[in-house]
């Protein structure tokens, strides 16, 4: 049963640790909540006058297809960065306290998740506007692409977070890899769709190309990804076995590198 | 009786140490960890000196279920390394640890309280991170709040506390969430005298539960009366055990016959200063 009470115990850790970052992201702020969906508003209305009427993108429905990519992409990108010092910048408390200490990443991730789900209304709003309808295909293929996307996200980040603690480079590596080099790589804002075909291929074997487009798929066309996503499905369960494997051989000298 | 008896881990043994060393390795030269740094003395930085620093020099330990021990030791001597040991906070660098029961380790009051949130969403979070489930921290949540006395402000962000009323709930929540094996490293000293009465009080009644306890401690007053015995490490081994009594009149008279040398050789030395050759 210690087993099992270890568990109950990380489960509730996770779960308390979620909540408090959440709330204190809120706190004392006058928007509160909405701050969570204007940001990556402002975001998307920037770069679709941007992208649309100045360089003059030709998508059909962009804000749609440039929203139905950000999104979850933002998700990502901002778990990775916030999650990537989870260990590393709370020395204090793992010098002095034994707990399950993969929780700190993973409760960043949650967090982070949450706020996407909550985003994803606002979606679906400006879908009916456009004369989109979502059908019962969302009620598989969300919690389906949420839960590839969290499996994706807490692999990564328990793999560099743990690094992170004897390599305090990788802060800086995770933020110039992921803003500038990895998004522009992915279709976010731009849709697959309009890459030359002959790159495809190359394009796709990003795990993030293909969870993207996946998400894409289900929103725009009420699709549940197939094959297509085997980039990402592959990638997820590859990175989940090296990030727990990576941060159980590392985690005991965390106290002692910090 | 033996310290050392590691063939019989059974029913009885609360925390056993066999052979158990801990290393650290401190870098020569710090700067040598960067890139301006590794080019202007790369020689050095190939040669990758280190120097390894014996923490702990296999160490032989056995604490009986129930038993309370209490290590004393000048500072820097592995006290609070062999705390961190026994609360799986860090590994041993060789030799073998076995913890028999629920460990819940007092290093530091109220790590992990966070000055914007409230005292009863912290004590509940501190619960679960030092060992209880969420469903037995919403349990003794009551009592904790009963036990840190600090009535309507415990609904009050923890950054309006003051240090005294940041110890009490950190002391509060650490003796509720019902540990098997107690670990304590200077942390008896909380709040008013009243307040420390209290603290006092429920250690003893953690013990008449049958609570083992480990307690590193400066306080040679405390050491007899929460102790059924004493160890005095030094330099990272073991060098005296027995009753607390003896373990503190031994350490204390080494401390006494340390100090007057100290003074003898300062004497020696004016002579010898005021004494022309």
């Amino acid at each position: 049963m210690v087993i099992h009470r270890q568990a109950r115990r990380s489960w509730d850790l996770l779960y308390l640790l979620t909540l408090r970052e959440l709330k204190l992201r809120y706190e004392d702020t006058f928007f509160g909540f909405l701050w969570s969906l204007i940001r990556p508003l402002l975001q998307g209305a920037v770069l679709f006058v941007v992208l649309r009427k100045f360089i003059r993108i030709e998508v059909e429905d962009y804000h749609l297809v440039l929203l139905a990519g950000l999104f979850p992409w933002t998700w990502f990108q901002t778990s990775l960065l916030l999650a990537v010092g989870a260990f590393a910048g709370n020395g204090g408390l793992i010098k002095k306290v034994y707990f399950p200490r993969f929780v700190l990443p993973l409760a960043t991730v949650l967090n982070n998740g949450v706020q996407y789900a909550l985003s994803i209304p606002v979606l679906v709003i400006l879908l009916l506007f456009s004369g989109y309808t979502p059908n019962w295909t969302w009620l598989i293929g969300i919690p389906y692409l949420l839960i590839v996307e969290a499996v994706l996200i807490m692999g990564i980040v328990l793999f560099i977070a743990s690094l992170d603690v004897y390599f305090r480079d990788l802060e800086h590596l995770t933020d110039v890899f992921v803003g500038l080099i990895w998004f522009y790589l992915t279709p976010v804002i731009y849709p697959l769709s309009i890459v030359p075909a002959k790159y495809h291929d190359w394009v796709l074997l990003n795990p993030m190309a293909s969870l993207i487009e996946g998400w894409r798929q289900l929103f725009l066309h009420n699709q549940i990804p197939g094959a297509d996503m085997w980039p990402a499905l592959v990638f997820a369960v590859a990175i989940a076995v090296i990030g727990a494997f990576s941060f159980s051989k590392m985690q005991g000298g965390f106290a002692d590198a910090l | 009786m033996p310290s050392n008896a590691l063939s019989d881990i059974g029913g009885d043994t609360a925390i056993s140490f066999d052979g158990v060393s801990k290393h650290y390795s401190l870098a020569l030269q710090k700067e040598a960890s960067d890139v301006k740094s590794m080019i202007l003395h790369l020689p050095r930085f190939l040669s990758n000196a280190r120097r390894p620093f014996v923490a702990l020099d296999q160490i032989n330990l056995r604490v009986r279920r129930g038993e309370s021990v209490g290590i004393i030791g000048p500072n820097g001597s592995g006290k609070s390394t062999t705390l961190r040991i026994m609360s799986g906070i860090t590994p041993p660098t060789s030799g073998k640890v076995t913890i028999n029961g629920r460990v819940s380790a007092l290093l530091e009051l109220g790590s992990g309280f966070h000055p914007r949130i409230t005292g009863r969403e912290n004590a509940l979070l501190n619960a679960v991170l030092l060992g209880l489930t969420l469903k037995e921290a919403h349990e003794v949540l009551p009592d904790i709040i009963a036990f840190s006395e600090l009535g309507e402000f415990i609904d009050q962000p923890m950054r309006t506390y003051s240090s005294g009323m940041f110890f009490r709930l950190g002391f509060s929540v650490s003796v509720h969430v019902q540990p098997e094996i107690l670990l304590i490293d200077e942390v008896l000293a909380v709040g008013d005298a009243q307040f420390q009465d209290k603290c006092m009080e429920h250690i003893h009644g953690l013990r008449r539960k049958g609570v083992t306890l480990g307690l590193v401690t400066h306080d040679m007053l405390s050491l007899p009366k929460f102790c059924d015995r004493g160890i005095l490490i030094e330099h990272g081994h073991i060098t005296d055990e027995g009753s607390p009594q003896q373990i503190v009149h031994n350490y204390l008279a080494r401390v006494e016959a340390l100090l007057a040398l100290r003074v003898e050789d300062q004497l020696e030395l004016k002579v010898a200063q005021a004494v022309p050759s």
